[in-house]
Order: C-alpha cells, then sequence, then structure tokens
C-alpha cells in the first residue's frame, strides 16, 4: 500500500508537468496560427465538430481531460489508499492535496472563458503547490526506517 | 488497538460505499434508456398556465391529433422546387486544406434558395452517402410542425438512399438557413448547412443589389459563402445593396462596415422599424442569428468585416479596426404596435442556464442545467394555441445562444432594462452570462418544438428543452436512428 501510495504521488506529479506542458504548447500553437492570420473570436473559441484549427490545440483538450477527470481521481484514490498506507502524515498530506487539487479545477473553471482571468494567476501559482505536495508525498513514503521505528516506540509507550 | 483500526476500516468502508452508492445512483439515473418519445422526457412545466389535457395522464399519448398531420395537405406543383442531395465526400477548401466534408449538391454551403412569400416551397432531400441519416431543419420559418426537421421530433432521419420531401409556405420576408437537424453538432459543422431567402411578394426591389454572405467556419478557417479572405462583390459606388449576414458557428460574431455608414435593416428576418443610420458600431449577430445591412457604396468602396473574412463592394477601402461600441437593438430604431398583449401572458416560464457537476448520458462531468436540472430532466414547456407566452432567460456562465423553433420571440427587457426600439424580434438570442432576457410570443403555431441552446455542443451536451402544444402525439423516437443534437 505504502508503495501504491508512492507511485500515485509521483503519477501525480508528473501529471502537473504534463499540465503545464500541454497548455503552454497550445499557446505556442495559438500564437502561430494568428500570426498565419487565424481569427480568434468567441465563435472560432465554440467550434467543434469539424477539423482543428491548429494540431496544437490538442494541448488543451489533454489539460481540460486531465484536470477535471484524471487528477482528481488519482488525488482522490491516493487519499483512500493513504488510509491503509501507514505513511506518517500520510493521510494528512493526501487531503491537503485533494483539497489542492478540487480548489484548482474550481480555479481553472472560473479563470477561464468569462469568469475572472485573475484566478488564472492563482490557478499557474496553485499548480507548483501540487506539485511540490505530490512529492512530499512520494518523499514520505519512501521505505524508511526510522520513522516507522519511532512510530513503534511511541507505541509501545502509548 | 486492534478495535480501534477495525472501527476505522470500518467507517472508511462505509464512507466508501455511500459514496460509491450515491455516484452510482447519480449515473444510472442519467441514462437515457433505448428509444424515447420527446414527450415522455424532461418535466412538465405549465408556466403558471391551466393545466393541459395530456399531461393530466402523462402516457395518454395514443390520443390526439399526431405532430404527422400538421402540414400543408396540398398537394398541387410548387412554385419553387429544389433537390438537394446529401453526401460525405473529400473536398477541397477555399484556403487549399482537404476536408472530409458533408455537401449538398456537391458543394458546401449548399445552394441559395429563393422564394417568395408565400410560394410553395418543396424541397426533396435525398441523402446519397450521409451515414448517421441527416434531415434539413428551417431555422428562423415557422413551418408546420411536420416539416420542421428534428430528427426524432418531427421526422425520422433520412437514412442514405432514402429521400424526404419538405413542403411549406413562409410567411414572412426575410433571411433564413437551413442545416442539418440530425446530429447537428457534427453535421453543420461539416457542412451541411445553406441560405434561404424569403422575398416580399412580388420579388425585391430591382434597384437593390442583394447579397447573401453565409458565415461559415470550416476547420478553424472562417468563410464567407465558403471563400476566404476578400470576397469581392460586383458594386459600383452610388449601388445600394443589401447584406444578408448569416452566422452558422456555435458562438457570436460581429460584423462592421468599413468606409460607409449602415442601416441595420433586420435582424433574424424580422424587419426593424425606422432604423437610422450608424456608424462606429459593430454588430453582434448571434449563433444562428442573422442580420440585414444596407449600405450606398462611396466612390472610395466600402467593406464589411466578418471576423476574419470580409466582403468588399467597389474598390476595396482599408480595414478599419472593429468599433468598440455595439449596436443596440434595445434602443434601435422606432417603436410599432405589436398584434398581441405582452402585458397579459398566459403562461410564464423561466429558462435558467447554469453548470454543475453531475452525469449527463452516464458520463461524469460540469454539465449544463436548465432551471437547475441536467438532462433529461429538463422542462418540457407546456402550452396551448393562442396563449401568450412570457419567458425569463438568464445564464451564469457562459454565452447561450437561445433558439426557438417554429415561432419568433419578440425582446421586452434585458437586465431589468424594456425596449425601447424597434420591435425586436429574434429566433436565436445572444444570452450573454450574467445576462437576463425576457421576451414574449403567440403560441400559434401548433407542434412538438425544440428550445434549445444553439451552441450545437451545448445542446449535445443536454442544454435542450422543448415547447410542447396540448392535445398532440409524436409518433417518432429519439435514440436508435435518431439524434436531434
Amino acid at each position: 500500500m505504502r508503495r501504491a501510495y508512492r507511485i500515485i504521488a509521483f503519477i501525480i506529479a508528473a501529471e502537473v508537468v504534463i499540465q503545464a506542458a500541454a497548455i503552454a504548447w497550445m499557446i505556442s500553437g495559438l500564437g502561430r496560427w494568428v500570426q498565419e492570420g487565424g481569427v480568434l473570436d468567441k465563435a472560432t473559441m465554440e467550434e467543434e465538430g469539424g477539423p482543428l484549427p491548429f494540431p496544437e490545440l490538442v494541448g488543451i483538450i489533454v489539460h481540460g481531460m486531465n484536470g477535471q477527470f484524471l487528477i482528481p481521481l488519482f488525488a482522490l484514490a491516493l487519499l483512500v489508499i493513504a488510509f491503509f498506507a501507514r505513511v506518517p502524515k500520510g493521510v494528512t498530506i493526501a487531503a491537503i492535496l485533494f483539497g489542492l487539487v478540487v480548489v484548482q479545477v474550481l480555479l481553472g473553471l472560473a479563470a477561464h472563458g468569462v469568469g475572472m482571468p485573475a484566478l488564472g494567476l492563482i490557478h499557474g501559482a496553485n499548480a507548483l503547490l501540487i506539485f511540490s505536495t505530490a512529492l512530499l508525498a512520494a518523499h514520505r513514503a519512501r521505505a524508511v526506517r526510522p520513522v516507522a521505528e519511532h512510530s513503534a516506540v511511541t507505541d509501545a509507550h502509548g | 488497538m486492534p478495535t480501534v483500526k477495525r472501527l476505522r476500516l470500518v467507517a472508511v468502508a462505509i464512507g466508501l460505499i455511500l459514496l460509491l452508492g450515491t455516484v452510482g445512483w447519480m449515473w444510472q439515473d442519467s441514462l437515457v434508456h433505448g428509444e424515447h418519445s420527446v414527450t415522455d422526457m424532461g418535466r412538465p412545466d405549465l408556466g403558471g398556465g391551466r393545466p393541459t389535457t395530456d399531461h393530466d395522464n402523462e402516457h395518454d399519448h395514443e390520443h390526439g391529433l399526431s405532430i404527422a398531420e400538421l402540414q400543408d395537405s396540398e398537394t398541387g406543383a410548387a412554385d419553387v422546387e429544389v433537390l438537394l442531395v446529401a453526401r460525405s465526400e473529400r473536398i477541397r477548401l477555399d484556403s487549399g486544406r482537404d476536408m472530409q466534408a458533408l455537401t449538398l449538391n456537391g458543394e458546401t454551403p449548399g445552394p441559395v434558395i429563393r422564394a417568395e412569400v408565400g410560394q410553395m416551397i418543396e424541397v426533396e432531400l435525398r441523402n446519397a452517402s450521409v451515414t448517421d441519416g441527416t434531415t434539413i431543419h428551417w431555422h428562423g420559418v415557422e413551418v408546420p410542425n411536420a416539416m420542421d426537421g428534428v430528427a426524432g421530433v418531427t421526422q425520422d432521419a433520412v437514412a442514405v438512399g432514402e429521400s424526404f420531401i419538405y413542403r411549406f409556405r413562409p410567411q414572412r420576408a426575410g433571411t433564413y438557413w437551413y442545416h442539418s437537424h440530425q446530429h447537428s453538432h457534427e453535421q453543420v459543422p461539416l457542412g451541411l448547412v445553406g441560405a434561404l431567402v424569403v422575398e416580399p411578394p412580388g420579388g425585391l426591389d430591382p434597384a437593390v443589389k442583394d447579397v447573401v454572405a453565409l458565415v461559415h467556419s470550416y476547420g478553424g478557417t472562417r468563410t464567407i459563402n465558403g471563400r476566404t479572405g476578400e470576397v469581392p462583390i460586383d458594386a459600383a459606388p452610388g449601388d445600394r445593396v443589401r447584406v444578408r449576414v448569416i452566422n452558422t458557428a456555435n458562438g457570436p460574431m460581429s460584423a462592421w462596415v468599413s468606409g460607409v455608414p449602415f442601416r441595420l435593416l433586420a435582424i433574424d428576418a424580422s424587419e426593424l422599424n425606422a432604423p437610422s443610420l450608424v456608424s462606429d458600431r459593430q454588430v453582434q449577430v448571434a449563433a444562428g442569428g442573422r442580420a440585414d445591412v444596407d449600405l450606398v457604396v462611396p466612390d472610395s468602396g466600402a467593406r464589411i468585416d466578418l471576423g476574419g473574412p470580409s466582403l468588399v463592394l467597389g474598390s476595396a477601402p482599408p480595414a478599419e479596426p472593429r468599433p468598440e461600441l455595439y449596436l443596440d437593438p434595445l434602443s434601435y430604431g422606432e417603436p410599432a404596435p405589436i398584434d398581441f398583449d405582452t402585458a397579459r401572458p398566459d403562461r410564464r416560464f423561466e429558462y435558467t442556464i447554469g453548470r454543475r457537476p453531475g452525469f449527463v448520458r452516464g458520463m461524469p462531468g460540469m454539465w449544463w442545467t436548465i432551471n437547475g436540472r441536467h438532462y433529461p430532466k429538463t422542462p418540457m414547456f407546456m402550452v396551448s394555441e393562442g396563449e401568450v407566452v412570457h419567458v425569463a432567460f438568464a445564464s451564469r456562465n457562459d454565452v447561450h445562444p437561445m433558439h426557438l423553433h417554429g415561432h419568433r420571440m419578440l425582446v421586452l427587457a434585458r437586465n431589468g432594462v424594456r425596449a425601447t426600439g424597434s420591435p425586436w424580434w429574434v429566433d436565436s438570442l445572444n444570452l450573454a452570462p450574467g445576462e437576463d432576457y425576457e421576451v414574449a410570443f403567440r403560441a400559434d403555431n401548433p407542434g412538438a418544438w425544440m428550445f434549445h441552446c444553439h451552441h450545437l455542443g451545448h445542446a449535445a451536451d443536454g442544454l435542450v428543452a422543448h415547447l410542447m402544444y396540448e392535445g398532440l402525439t409524436v409518433p417518432y423516437l429519439i435514440g436508435d436512428g435518431n439524434e436531434p443534437e
């Protein structure tokens, strides 16, 4: 279980990297498309059903699916596993991570489109918090003895 | 210690079961099973009016008039006859790109259909190779219900090798368009669209040049009548030109005129009363909406920008940047009498669009809601013929172009500000987030009518409701071949 906890924590960290890369890739593609005469307005933004205007648009699809479905699922899985993984402060860290992910999704949805674009600033910064918390969780779940012995001693005294 | 641990395990297990159970129930509840009639969908909303007969007994659909009967019974020769052959084929776009598209008579957009008010139009739709089947919906035209072209609601989708004949007499001159209403969120972007112009009795004024500008985007490339870039119009200085802008997209677009002041003659095929000359204003054309612009070409030429491509009339003047201010139809033109009493509606409906997490058709996501409920528990607005109906629209999160089939709606107020200009009739109303609109219409065209967001992707995600007249039955089924959105 500790191993599963560690792997999922790493996956979440990697997912944050994918999120950042995908959205930057999309913005770059959008820039070139506009340079070449593409016009982005509400009608273009809402286009569906035909071929993609530019291939990098896949980046925002990846970002949306990953961010709204996969990462929350991983964060939830980590929280569930935390109850059985016996990682020091594992439940607390997983709960914080899950909370950060929920906040991140809400920020993302509220920031884009017609919401409050300024929330995008927090969305970007919060991504780094998620990344580091996921790494911290993975770090905590290393198979280290001293911490385990310490808790065994406390248990014996209690 | 072991007991504490076991208790903790049990608590976690119970929590998980409760969570999964709730989520599972919500998932199961969102499924739409097999084939179903549009009359079984949704939650009947009486809008404070008297109960309609058929919903006292909800499943009594066998009695009453079938909507298939709601069509012109005469069978004589039509005044305007058109054959539309729908195909799936590879086309070369004006931009040089190739695309697997859907065409009508080998082209997209399809042919411009022109008829005079009161003439019988007969269109035979033949499906040569559109594998999902297809239909033609006459956007904005108050056709008899059986001619509305919505798969699973007013007809069955036309399968490959089959055909369907549409016959109707348009009652109002103006700019309309037609498009598929089968898998519409895919078939419309792929090209199953075209323009319909209804001319006044006796035809158009020969002194005015009539130009259709159907704006459609193929894979991110915006076109006017299929052409990109600067599209030249054969017009000389001094010519009066009426440009009929049609927006087939899922979102609003801007039209603005460079080089000369203009008049906005009509919105959604309804003439505006006493439109004044304007300049330095952009005209917003709602998704699915139309705007007719009138101008006289100056010596230096004129240009109409349509969000990418532009129409050039005469010599090409430089493109001016888009004006910041919008022409506001709420106060444009002069008031005129309305032929029904908008102050005393028989029914008042609320149409509030929100968004929240949940399941639609078994898929988790952030889905649209109408009056707080996800599809398929969206409202069915019940009316009786002759009633005056009020609808209060509100959007919380996004732009929603609200489209009512078979009727036109009169805008009464926006954000509490009453309309003071020309009567502003719409069939496609751009509802921006945070905005609310109050509209009224007369229920004068019996049938089962879609009343939905014309962002066809939103519609496919469940932003769909219906206007249902009492005492009617619907012989068609959604599902298994019929997928209107």
